[in-house]
């Protein structure tokens, strides 16, 4: 099999009844994440039950989509073809503000490689890829979130 | 301590190694473990164990005419080699077999270019990837899910959180360079200056290229048996002092809440309750080098310098042939090749039979392996019997 890298597409996320709820709050703007009913704790990546006290009531929550940095690398070569052009970016763990040690993995964007500094606080910024896939990705907040509150 | 009886490395080996060797899995089994046979003075009877990663026991065992086997594990998604030799010495310890072969099988993996020409089907990320399920769905379309993205984050949070600088995993290439220049099974041999390191390209920053392993087909082979047993053979019986193996989560690198003390923290901390020796007692050091950070994070994690001092350590020489801890004398799976660790188990023999030539470090009694880091890994201390 062959691939034109031009017309190459991106390799798309395959949802299913544990994370259809993520990728439909991408598509609607919110970034969700899975948090347990009984327990208020967050889970990612989903599971059927809750990892802290064993309950299976389980529901995409809304967040706030505010972050802070907690480690990135910037990728200079990529092993899929969608990426190539899109080279160098920006890879990130980043750590949500609802709970301590909720990390996501995504991309940072809007922010020069020099900028870029553990901690530093971040926003959530869904980015149209393709029509067929929108991310959601992060860049330097607006507004310090410590600042906000 | 150690539970059940006390356990011995009686013999080591290689198969072939090299680039796309065209070699079978079979082949690279048969190799090395006949290799290790001869270098016990053990024949393929003796054997009634076989833990294996990267191959299938069973198939290994009829191949060879293994039988009956008394106990087998096979697994692919576990710390490498250093996983197969501590399902051996559990084996061993507890009594339900007397001889166990631990392997590491590795087929080299398809090229970035052949992955990009829609090659290598079976790898996760070859542009034939159309869809991304499960946990994978979180990472995948991000543009993640190379080793090397995740060994760039967890470089990049040392480099944060303690100052570490590029010149200080430069230090730590080019001693392992200068090992591999007096092993003549490196890939590599010539020495490196800071100059040559710091203009190699990177592949995710801050990881360059010669900070990663070099891929390759490889096989190796180690035999495991009773102290008892071990003492009657020819060469000098190898002893394992304590053993640790450590899974602090499943295999989501990216997602590590805490990226400079991963699993080699636990592990460590699990060696050192179970002996009497300590840091200061160990001769040569042979951590797991598959990107430079992770023989950082193992200096750390035993104790052998401060946290966030890895950098320092190695460059005021202390890893170095002749310093304090001499690390990686083999030259590293940087020089030697892929081998997951099980150079590392047979370089610490070899070393402490006092095999290694111009590389030997003087008087060695005591040394340590390891594999992984993250979120599983596991470690041997080795003596000299």
């Amino acid at each position: 099999m062959s691939i034109e890298l031009s017309a190459a597409s991106p390799p798309l996320p395959q949802p299913d009844g544990l994370t259809r709820f993520f990728w439909d709050g991408v598509g609607e703007g919110e970034l969700r994440i899975q948090c347990c009913q009984d327990c208020g704790y967050y889970i990612h990546y989903p599971k059927p039950m809750c990892r802290r006290c064993q309950s299976t009531a389980l529901e995409g929550k809304a967040v706030s989509g505010s972050a802070t940095l907690y480690s990135w690398t910037i990728a200079v070569q990529a092993f899929h073809p969608f990426w190539i052009e899109r080279l160098p970016f920006t890879l990130a763990t980043v750590e949500l503000v609802e709970q301590p040690g909720l990390m996501m993995a995504s991309q940072i964007v809007d922010c020069p490689e020099d900028r870029l500094q553990a901690g530093m606080p971040l926003e959530v910024v869904f980015v149209e890829l393709t029509p067929e896939l929108t991310l959601p990705f992060f860049r330097p907040a607006a507004v310090d979130p410590e600042d906000a509150r | 301590m150690m539970p059940g009886r006390r356990v011995a490395i009686a013999g080591v080996g290689y198969s072939t190694i090299g680039r796309h060797t065209g070699l079978s899995s079979d082949e690279l089994v048969r190799q090395s473990t006949l290799a290790a046979l001869d270098d016990a003075g053990l024949r393929m009877a003796d054997i009634d164990g076989l833990a294996t990663v990267g191959s299938d026991a069973l198939s290994n065992a009829w191949m060879m005419g293994i039988a009956p086997l008394h106990w087998w594990n096979s697994t692919l998604q576990a710390p490498a080699f250093v996983y197969a030799a501590h399902q051996a010495i559990s084996a061993i310890a507890s009594g339900f077999c007397e001889t166990a072969l631990a392997l590491r099988i590795i087929q080299q993996q398809p090229t970035g270019k052949k992955l990009l020409s829609g090659g290598g089907k079976s790898n996760p990320m070859t542009a034939g990837l159309t869809h991304a399920g499960g946990d994978r769905q979180f990472l995948v379309p991000f543009g993640a899910g190379s080793p090397v993205n995740f060994a760039g984050l967890l470089t990049q949070r040392h480099v944060s959180q303690y100052g570490t600088t590029e010149e200080h995993f430069g230090h730590h290439v080019i001693a392992q360079r200068e090992h591999a220049s007096l092993n003549e099974d490196a890939f590599f041999r010539d020495r490196l200056t800071m100059e040559e390191y710091l203009a190699s390209r990177y592949v995710s920053k801050p990881v360059r290229l010669l900070d990663c392993d070099y891929p390759c087909d490889s096989g190796s082979a180690v035999i495991f048996t009773t102290e008892e047993r071990a003492r009657d053979l020819d060469k000098p019986a190898v002893l394992v002092e304590a053993a640790s193996l450590v899974a602090t989560r499943d295999i989501q690198f990216e997602i590590l809440e805490n990226m400079v003390e991963t699993s080699p923290h636990v592990c460590a901390k699990e060696i050192w309750a179970r002996t009497e020796l300590g840091p200061d007692d160990v001769d040569t050091a042979h951590l797991y080098d598959g990107f430079s950070i992770i023989p950082f994070q193992w200096l750390e994690a035993f104790g052998f310098c401060g946290p966030g001092e890895a950098g320092p350590f190695i460059a005021e020489g202390n890893t170095r042939r002749g310093g304090r801890l001499p690390m990686n004398t083999d030259g590293g799976a940087c020089n030697v090749g892929r081998r997951h660790g099980a150079n590392f188990c047979i370089e610490s023999v070899r070393q402490l039979r006092g095999e290694c030539g111009e590389r030997q470090v003087e008087g060695a009694e005591v040394s340590v392996f390891t594999n992984s880091f993250g979120p599983f890994c596991g470690a041997v201390l080795l003596t000299r019997g």
